[in-house]
């Protein structure tokens, strides 16, 4: 019986320790194509030999569904079945804030030695995503809209990269061609995405045109959905525009269906390895104004994490350790961390070089708590205004209401 | 103690005893989260605004009723359930009368036939989507090769196509259903009856009216029934395929509820699917009453 009870004080002894030794992480996150989704993997295979502290973490994929990840997101974690870790976008804070559902990060952060590799001003931008005084989203990194053309369908239309607005809408007329005279089109100038996410481009459209996402009522946001408008209803892109989304129109372009679509930098990889030299890239041309789309991607811990010392770990990791450097180099996102920044094979991409242009007048839609309902709202009514069921003025105005209300 | 046994019946209370972990259940995943529902529904409840959260009695019903959308929605579920059920019942008739008739390689027809009822909707919806898509479609492939269509047509894009391109789809996705539950209602159809038919000189037409389906009918009111009720509450296919779009030309009620939850407005979401659960107790209540009926 003495026996039989100091192998169960044994074993329970054995548990403990492992239990205190031991913790895992699960990691939900989305990938924007295979070759993504592998690296991830990899990454977190990486850390979790590496990390020497015994933390393993679990990475469950998600489709980013064009926003939908936030949503599938939140509710998982008000339904209590949520990561203790997560990519995330700002839009999001204030839903997820809103809800008590985040860990506050000053602390982790003051104590945090590489904490200066990230930019001062980016971690204001976290902290006023909140609406609070603390940080609850950790910096990862960042990707610029730029528009994909390419150049062998310029030289045959004979178009040269606009560099104004005006310039883009005209190229979009003369780039919509009959390339084997049978009558029909075989080549749109523009791919529209008028599905999930494409209030990111559209939005370009708008500033271009004089618009702000503040006043999507006036005169010169009206002018920009016109314009868009115009491209869809004068056949200068496909007719399945209202119902594509990212991977329709990075099919589209891919196939040679369309000459120019709009995506950040995560494509590059793709495009030069099917197309070599003949794709290009330049930043959505100004116009009255000019705006391109900021896709911010962070990651958060959930205030549900049992261990948040190793959560902080992982974290670390993806935003100045090796998982910065090897997810930058493979997506093509620009890094938030200086040392990965200033590494060669950034500063040599030419892509990274259009990003790094753009930044000037990337933004990000205005963090509201309204802003999560009104991308999910968006495409419905950007469809019924691009197939005249409404106007453009009526569809500016409900779009105005749904996320100023 | 006799006089409770008489008042509880023969079996004393062994009986409701046995049903109880039925009843637990049947409380516990439908009663509690309609009675959750239900007081959702008169709330404003969103969870991306949880500091808005606040009781609004009926303001998210009349909001509802008062919406042209919703009007617009429930005549759109009205076509996809016509449509859809209608055509299911037609084809699977037919298919079922093929699948009861006598020749080679029956089983394996009716092995092969079921094959659209076992995929799951999604699947059968991103297949779909494929198959009509508007630039490479194989459907549209094949129409410009039969010489019918010069150009591509977006058939999930155009707001005149997409609604018959989503029926089309939960059409074949739903005959194998009827096939198979008209298929075991005609193998219990008394030959006796069809020779007696012969006899009185009866057409193979006059057999179909005057036999086949009369015998039929309470399959035929079960199964049209269940249908309908399921076909008006699916999601997946409409989801996954146009995603209610474009335009909201293919948006049923149960589409736009989905919608609505998924972006977190769960009250008004909740007023909206108990509008939907009193519309389907029109169907489902003739229903009951004739099953009962038939206890009784």
């Amino acid at each position: 019986m003495k026996k039989f009870l100091a192998l169960l004080v044994a074993v329970m002894m054995l548990a403990a320790a492992t239990a205190v030794a031991d913790s895992t992480i699960t990691f939900w996150y989305w990938a924007d194509n295979p070759d993504y989704s592998k690296t991830m993997q990899d990454m977190i295979a990486d850390f979790n030999a590496t990390n020497g502290k015994g933390i393993t973490v679990v990475g469950e994929e998600y489709p980013w569904d064009g926003g939908g990840f936030s949503g599938n997101l939140l509710t998982a974690a008000i339904g209590g079945g949520g990561p203790d870790v997560a990519t995330f976008k700002l839009t999001a804070t204030p839903s997820f804030v809103g809800n008590d559902l985040l860990e506050p990060l000053d602390s982790y952060l003051d104590a945090w030695e590489n904490k200066d590799e990230i930019n001062d001003s980016l971690y204001e931008v976290m902290r006023s995503a909140g609406g609070k005084d603390s940080i609850y989203v950790m910096p990862w990194n960042t990707q610029v809209l730029y528009v994909y053309y390419r150049p062998s369908m310029f030289e045959a239309a004979g178009v040269t990269v606009p560099t104004t607005y005006e310039e883009f809408l005209d190229a979009c007329a003369k780039l919509t061609r009959d390339t084997d005279g049978d009558g029909k089109t075989d080549v749109y100038g523009f791919g529209m995405r008028g599905s999930n996410g494409g209030q990111e481009p559209w939005g370009s459209f708008i500033y271009a045109a004089g618009g702000s996402f503040e006043h999507l009522d006036s005169e010169e946001s009206i002018q920009g959905m016109k314009d868009y408008i115009s491209l869809f209803q004068n056949g200068y892109a496909p007719a399945t525009a209202p119902n594509d989304g990212f991977a329709q129109v990075i099919d589209a372009f891919k196939s040679g269906l369309t000459a120019m679509t709009i995506h950040h930098i995560g494509s590059s990889a793709q495009m030069m390895e099917l197309f070599g030299e003949d794709v290009g890239a330049f930043i959505f041309p100004a116009g009255k104004g000019q705006w391109t789309s900021m896709g911010d991607t962070e990651t958060v811990m959930f205030a549900s994490c049992k261990d948040k010392e190793g959560a902080f770990e992982w974290m670390k990791y993806l935003a100045a350790g090796k998982g910065q450097e090897t997810w930058c180099t493979v997506t093509g996102n620009v890094p938030v961390a200086a040392s990965v920044q200033a590494l060669p094979v950034f500063q040599e991409n030419p892509f990274m070089q259009v990003s790094i242009e753009g930044q000037p007048v990337a933004g990000i839609l205005p963090v509201l708590d309204t802003t999560t309902e009104w991308i999910s709202n968006w495409p419905s009514m950007i469809q019924q205004a691009l197939m005249g069921d409404i106007t453009a003025e009526d569809c500016m105005q409900q779009l105005q209401a749904a996320l100023w209300e | 103690m006799q006089k409770r046994r008489s008042r509880l019946g023969e079996n004393g209370i062994w009986p409701y005893v046995l049903l109880l972990p039925a009843l637990i259940v049947m409380v516990s995943v439908v009663v509690i989260p309609i009675i959750n529902a239900v007081g959702m529904s008169f709330q404003y409840y969103n969870l991306t605004r949880p500091n808005r959260t606040a009781f609004i009695g009926l303001d998210n019903y009349t909001k509802i009723l008062g919406s042209k959308l919703f009007w617009q929605s429930l005549w759109r579920t009205l076509i996809w359930v016509f449509f859809g059920v209608g055509l299911q019942f037609v084809f699977g008739f037919m298919l079922a009368l093929l699948l009861n008739r006598d020749y080679r390689g029956r089983g394996v027809v009716r092995a092969v036939s079921l094959i659209p009822w076992v995929t799951p909707g999604v699947l059968i919806a991103l297949m779909w989507r494929w198959i009509l898509d508007g630039n490479y479609g194989v459907f549209n492939d094949l129409l410009k090769k039969l010489g019918i269509i010069s150009e591509n047509v977006a058939w999930l894009a155009t707001k005149g196509t997409a609604m018959p391109s989503v029926i089309t789809t939960i059409v074949w996705q739903g005959i194998p259903f009827f096939a198979i539950m008209l298929l075991a209602g005609l193998q219990g159809v008394s030959h006796d009856l069809y020779e007696a038919a012969d006899i009185d000189g009866a057409t193979r037409r006059q057999k179909l009216f005057y036999v086949t389906i009369p015998s039929l009918r309470n399959t035929i009111y079960v199964t049209t029934m269940l249908r309908i009720i399921w076909v008006a509450n699916s999601v997946d296919v409409i989801w996954n395929m146009t995603e209610g779009g474009p335009a909201y030309a293919t948006q049923t009620l149960s589409v736009y509820i989905y919608k609505e939850a998924s972006s977190l407005n769960m009250g008004f979401a909740s007023a909206m699917a108990i509008l939907l659960m009193l519309v389907l107790l029109l169907v489902a209540i003739p229903y009951l009453r004739s099953t009962f009926g038939q206890e009784g």
